[in-house]
């Protein structure tokens, strides 16, 4: 594993690190900048060496660590005065061995490093302020997490650690340099946010926060689209004045709450293509029809909870094939939102009941069956032959749509 | 592709023979057909390449290609105001900008595109931090965060949020996401796309940004300096001066 830093300009060090070599090398030009903290002061003397005492307890070789031109500075606050051969840390061989074969503290480890890394890549900004040491910080964790490092894994983590964190070092030291204003990423966030006309709730005042509480209005991105055309030059778009058809979708309408938890986050994701695929008026007849249907299906089982109702009987409508594909349609709703459910008798026969109140639960740990029912008109007759239907349990609507 | 690496620009010569077997009512109706096709394809903000432009549209007419597209572009500018425009001399890639000067305030007609919305806030982040964001820097991503639209989740106005930046705006050349060799894991940096070289005044956004900081843009120094250099230096060049 080949790790070379650079850094550009004013910045600190030029430094690489060649751990399947049998020697280190590393070469630093360090220069006394108090804000710079990575890689010239603190890290590497000590992981170099470490890198070399695993060798070590691998059976490697007897490479000695390098001399290092440079700095003799510390990684911790107390200044030790360490050697680069011992790498700073009293192990024996016999400690070696337990920690080595430790797979949890290993992980834990590993878990840690992970940690750290996206800490610094997800607080980035922050980390840039000058106003803070928050870089020191994680280096100085990243330090403390070295001295338990022991196989090639957890090394590969620390490394990647020290490039993340020298890549800030890096631009934290180009800012210094730069003219101008530095660009601060997180204000004009901000000032975005105010810009497309963020309602901030009244009780905001702490200023520690970062994220702004408060709701933007519904035209937030239209305000914004608007301000960025004096900025674009873009070609205004041919349509049609009068098109032949409008191609886009309908906007979703919010669905009517029903008796269920509240949606998780699947059904929150599969709502809006359902509802754009339906048209309106279509919409909430659907839904008009499944909760009568529902109606249909309790009254008729409160009359006698212990007789169990056919499905067949339920939804076959002997006068007319259509009204009964309707009626399969609308009740599989109810079955599909756990509003109701099928099961079969003792002679295999489909039955259909209401879920109790205190039953319903909509996606939950009950496991999900799923059928495809298929009828024709020719099956539609055997059935009510069969089954001797007269009448629809389900009455047809008085408007009708056919 | 194919058509197009076999697709030789005809010498002026050949242009001048072709011309003259065609009557004049041909060349404007070829013509009107390119305008045609430009102006619908505009509609997704897509460019468009010389391969499909000849296979679908010039046909038989390849021998007076040059003739049409210089046509083409007098009509876009002195019919609708729009100028044609070379984003890739290499791939042969056009696009149609607006030729007349930004407005100062929005058109108060126009439905306005909230994507643009977003697009501008993308934009002046990479602009304001010299041209280049790398992604596993994760300021973009950020910055969408705050401002309440997550690339993780599906966003009310915007839908898959990840696709339309490193997708459609990629493929509309507004950006572009291109893979920083040599990294593994495979990481990705942004840069504004052609096309936003040729649309978008840096002038004006780092305008926005004074208004929104309450600043003069020239403390951005370096920012102004890019914004206000040569005119042409980093806009794409237009296809009367590069018919190649």
């Amino acid at each position: 594993m080949c790790l070379w830093l650079n850094f550009e300009k004013n910045c600190v060090a030029t430094l690489g690190i060649c751990t399947n070599k049998t020697s280190s090398i590393l070469t630093t030009e360090a220069v006394n900048r108090p804000f710079l903290y990575p890689v010239s002061k603190t890290c590497f003397r000590s992981r170099t060496s470490a890198r070399v005492k695993m060798k070590r307890s691998k059976g490697g070789g007897d490479e000695e660590a390098p001399r290092h031109n440079g700095s003799a500075g510390r990684r911790k606050a107390d200044q030790q005065q360490s050697d680069g051969d011992e790498g700073g840390s009293d192990i024996g061989p016999a400690d070696l061995q337990d920690d080595d074969n430790d797979q949890g503290l290993r992980r834990e480890i590993r878990s840690k490093y992970r940690d750290l890394i996206s800490s610094v890549q997800q607080n980035r900004e922050d980390m840039l302020s000058p106003s803070n040491n928050k870089l020191t910080e994680v280096l100085e964790e990243a330090n403390k997490l070295f001295k338990d490092v022991r196989q090639a894994r957890e090394a590969a983590l620390d490394a990647q650690l020290l490039v993340v964190a020298t890549d800030l070092g890096k631009e934290k030291a180009s800012q210094l340099f730069s003219e101008g204003t530095a660009f601060d990423p997180t204000a004009f966030a901000e000032h975005l946010l105010s810009f497309m006309g963020l309602n901030r709730l009244e009780d905001d005042e702490d200023e520690q926060q970062n994220t702004a509480n408060g709701y933007l209005p519904q035209d937030a991105w239209h305000r914004l689209a608007r301000r960025a055309e004096c900025c674009f030059r873009t070609a205004p778009s041919f349509h049609y004045m009068m098109g032949s058809f409008y191609a886009e979708p309908p906007p979703p309408k919010q669905r009517i709450e029903r008796q269920r938890k509240a949606p998780s986050k699947e059904a929150k994701r599969i709502m809006p293509t359902q509802l754009k695929k339906m048209e309106e008026s279509q919409q909430e007849a659907t839904e008009k029809e499944v909760e009568r249907i529902l109606g249909y299906l309790k009254s008729y089982y409160q009359d006698d909870p212990t007789s169990p109702i056919s499905y067949y009987e339920f939804v076959i409508d002997p006068s007319s094939f259509s009204r009964t594909v309707e009626n399969i349609f609308h009740t599989s709703f109810l079955i599909r939102d756990g509003l109701a459910r099928m099961y079969l008798d003792e002679e295999k026969l489909p039955c259909i009941a209401p879920v109790e109140e205190g039953e319903v639960e909509a996606g939950g740990s009950t496991s999900r069956k799923q059928c495809i029912l298929s009828i024709s008109p020719k099956i539609w007759k055997e059935l009510i032959d069969a089954f001797d239907i007269k009448d629809s349990i389900i009455r047809p609507p008085n408007t009708q749509n056919d | 592709e194919d058509d197009d690496a076999t697709f030789t620009q005809p010498s002026t010569s050949q242009v001048q023979r072709g011309l003259e077997k065609l009557t004049p009512a041909q060349v404007d109706q070829k013509t009107a057909e390119v305008v045609q096709y430009f102006l619908v394809k505009d509609q997704k903000k897509m460019p468009v390449r010389r391969a499909d432009l000849v296979k679908h549209v010039v046909k038989d007419y390849r021998n007076i290609y040059p003739e049409i597209l210089k046509r083409a572009a007098r009509t876009f500018d002195q019919v609708f105001g729009l100028k044609l425009v070379e984003i890739d001399p290499k791939n042969k890639m056009y696009i149609l900008v607006n030729n007349l000067e930004t407005p100062d305030k929005a058109s108060p007609v126009s439905p306005s595109n909230p994507k643009m919305g977003l697009l501008l806030a993308i934009l002046s982040v990479i602009f304001m931090k010299g041209g280049v964001v790398r992604e596993s820097e994760y300021l973009i991503w950020n910055t969408l965060r705050k401002l309440r639209v997550d690339p993780g989740e599906k966003h009310e106005e915007f839908g898959d949020v990840r696709k339309m930046v490193t997708d459609e705006f990629v493929r509309q050349r507004y950006l572009e996401y291109v893979r920083i060799p040599h990294t593994e894991p495979i990481e990705h940096e942004f840069r504004w796309g052609q096309r936003a070289d040729a649309e978008v005044s840096k002038a004006k956004i780092l305008e926005f940004m004074g208004e929104l900081h309450e600043q003069d843009p020239k403390t951005w120094t370096q920012q102004y300096r890019q914004a206000h250099s040569l005119p042409n230096s980093s806009q794409a060049s237009t296809s009367s001066s590069s018919q190649r």
